[in-house]
């Protein structure tokens, strides 16, 4: 019969053992190790349990209690760094960081061009403090007239204004800033939604390409319609023709009148003046 | 930031605060970011009768912050050399120095 872990024979050996021998596992008993002898359990096989150092954890919530001496090591060989001759920020970096735009950043930029190109209108209002319930009612308002509400992080606007023809409009660019665009100069409509909000500060515009202030605008606004000019103009060009036309279309009688009356002032005019010479 | 969130700004002594600047100058940084502190929810739940003016130039004039207060002190802040902080710690001080006088006389 062979000798195996599970026959009897095998236990009285060891037992034996144990009685004279300082066995190896009485110091696993003092580290509580269980050994679970698969033939002490009668019914089935029972897997091997181990429970090692259970009661204190390293990693705390708290702050764990250092031994004071440890804490006194601690304390002197704490890293200390060197103070900096020059403080930080007393001169500007040397080297100028070049950071690659993400994807995102290159697709606001493109968005902007195409706002840039479509719309001829843009408008910067700073707002302190909006909610959502007063800027719903503002687009609401806007739209109605065509004018559109749109957001931009301000350093993606400030990189493509400096690269692009519209670099004046930078430093307009500071603090929470709404864009308002829109294809016609609507700006009439405009000033008055932005008069119903108090908290719309009405910064700049460019209008046509070209950079208005806020007086820009509002100057802008008063102007009469390309029609009205127009009309005015042509009306001013053609007075003095008009008036000359008007005169000869009257009775000739009345212009040989006139004539005369022309000739005996020009007489007239002239005899003191050859009175004065001489 | 930390300044504003630490202590939020109480307008209960301010009756009227009037900001101009003019935006396309280099100098107005601080006034704009005064201005924002002083506009936000926060500060105008304090007093709702308290008016914030806003007024936008374009004349290379300073930027220049105008507080009239209930008992009749004004306060000139010339915004072009201040930075946000300083703008805000001297009307913060003036504000606090104002209303616990008026608070500690009701309590009494």
């Amino acid at each position: 019969m062979l000798l195996t872990s599970s026959s009897p024979l095998y236990f009285f050996l060891m037992s034996l053992r144990s009685m004279f021998v300082l066995s190896p596992l009485d110091f696993l008993h003092k580290l509580r190790v269980q050994l679970c002898r698969p033939a002490a359990a009668e019914a089935g096989w029972l897997p091997v349990t181990q429970s090692v150092r259970h009661g204190s954890k390293a990693v705390t919530r708290h702050r764990k209690p250092i031994h004071i001496l440890k804490q006194k090591l601690l304390a002197v060989t704490k890293y200390v760094p060197p103070t900096p001759v020059v403080p930080k920020g007393a001169y500007p970096f040397e080297r100028q960081e070049v950071k690659e735009e993400s994807g995102f950043v290159l697709l606001l930029k493109r968005e902007l061009k195409k706002l840039f190109q479509d719309y001829k209108m843009v408008a910067v209002a700073q707002n302190c403090n909006s909610n959502a319930e007063d800027m719903r009612i503002l687009k609401h308002r806007l739209h109605r007239h065509g004018i559109a509400v749109k957001f931009f992080p301000n350093q993606v606007m400030c990189s493509f204004l400096s690269d692009s023809v519209y670099s004046n409009m930078a430093p307009l660019f500071i603090g929470p800033t709404v864009l308002f665009v829109s294809k016609e100069p609507k700006v009439k409509e405009m000033l008055t939604s932005l008069r119903s909000s108090p908290q719309m500060t009405l910064l700049g515009a460019c209008i046509d390409n070209t950079l208005l202030s806020a007086q820009g605008v509002v100057s802008y606004s008063k102007l009469p319609s390309v029609s009205v000019v127009q009309g005015e103009l042509v009306s001013g060009l053609t007075m003095m023709t008009a008036h000359t036309a008007s005169m000869l279309l009257r009775h000739p009688a009345h212009l040989s009148a006139l004539l005369q009356q022309y000739v005996k002032q020009q007489s007239s005019e002239e005899a003191p003046k050859a009175e004065e010479a001489t | 930031m930390a300044a504003s969130s630490k202590s939020a700004v109480v307008l209960k002594a301010v009756k009227k605060i009037a900001v101009q600047f003019c935006p396309f100058e280099s100098n107005v940084r601080s006034t704009r970011e005064f201005l924002l502190f002083v506009g936000s929810e926060k500060a105008r739940s304090t007093n709702m009768n308290c008016e914030v003016i806003t007024t936008v130039k374009h004349d290379k004039s300073e930027p220049v912050v105008d507080v009239t207060f209930v008992d009749g002190e004004r306060l000139l802040m010339k915004g072009a050399k201040l930075t946000t902080r300083e703008m805000l710690s001297a009307f913060q001080s003036r504000c606090t120095a104002k209303d616990p006088q008026a608070k500690a006389g009701v309590k009494k």
